[in-house]
């Protein structure tokens, strides 16, 4: 576990220049994210595709198997979980982004070992979340770090 | 943009992990007395990322001119602790309640530092929160969404 070695920057009660320079960004972040003309897709889209690709694939492993039915089903409903809570946040801040979302999804492959599959797939989803938690609008580091957290956790028990 | 209260909030919010990783340590000592042998190093591997993260928050509250709240002598289990099974119970309690207060602090901060922390708090949480799941019978073994506030 790495420590926290900038304490003034986060905490401290007077603006420090570097703090300042924090505040400046995170001001930015949020009119990027948040801001209904924004061009381009918003930055929760990827992770959201990701999360119902993996729901998708999960509850198709899931219903073709019974043997890995037990292990994958509650894969399915956690990452169908996360696509829900990141395309209602995408919705509200991104009215623009709708068509996107409601575009059907792409057909599910079917996989040879679904669950080596997932378990790459959520590793990749808990870094990606892990590295946006870091940088996205405040408001929206708590629902990426959860995601990311839950990613780590099933990653771990597909092992 | 900065509002005056953000810095109470980010304070506040730190305060609140703090008081987490206090009682996560505790009930970690708790634990030990009822968890299997087998779980020990799981256990004492939990602990001591806890005491870290609660050292790292002293130091950073004191370097911003902050007393940090100390642990309690004791605290109140919200069920009795009897065996390995309630043991575990607690234990998934005190992640749960790590991964809100540390939720709370990456709403509350632009620090990447302090976020990268939070990240490795929550993450921490949904993992050894396995174990600990598993041994209390809870399902699923990982929340969807852990440090979200329960919606009923």
């Amino acid at each position: 576990m790495r420590s926290v070695p900038h304490p003034v920057a986060a905490l401290a009660p007077t603006l420090s220049r570097r703090s300042f320079a924090f505040l400046t960004a995170g001001a930015v972040a949020l009119g990027t994210a948040g801001c209904a003309r924004d061009e381009g897709p918003d930055e929760l889209e990827a992770p959201w595709a990701a999360a119902r690709a993996d729901a998708a694939t999960a509850a198709a492993a899931a219903g073709a198997s019974p043997d890995v039915a037990t292990r994958l089903t509650p894969v399915a409903e956690a990452r169908r979980a996360h696509a829900d809570a990141l395309g209602a946040e995408i919705r509200r801040a991104r009215p623009d982004r709708a068509e996107a979302l409601d575009a059907p999804p792409p057909a599910t492959p079917p996989v040879a070992d679904p669950v080596a599959a997932l378990r790459t797939s959520l590793v990749a989803a808990r870094d990606a979340a892990s590295t946006l938690a870091v940088t996205t609008a405040r408001y929206r580091a708590g629902l990426v770090a959860s995601v990311a957290a839950s990613c780590a956790g099933w990653a771990e028990a597909l092992t | 943009m900065t509002s005056p209260l953000d810095p109470t909030a980010t304070r506040d919010a730190a305060q609140g992990a703090l008081g987490a990783e206090h009682a996560a340590i505790w009930c970690c000592g708790l634990a030990s007395a009822f968890l299997p042998a087998e779980a020990a190093q799981p256990l004492a591997d939990a602990a001591l990322a806890h005491r870290q993260r609660r050292d790292a928050l002293i130091a950073l509250l004191e370097g911003a001119g902050q007393r940090a709240t100390p642990a309690a002598a004791a605290y109140a289990t919200p069920r009795p602790v009897t065996d390995a099974a309630s043991a575990a119970a607690l234990l998934v309690v005190a992640e749960d309640d790590v991964a809100v207060a540390w939720r709370a602090v990456l709403e509350r901060t632009d620090d990447r530092d302090l976020r990268t922390t939070g990240v490795a708090a929550m993450t921490a949480s949904a993992t050894v929160g396995r174990r600990w799941r598993s041994l209390a019978g809870v399902t699923p073994e990982v929340p969807s969404l852990p440090g979200a506030a329960p919606t009923g």
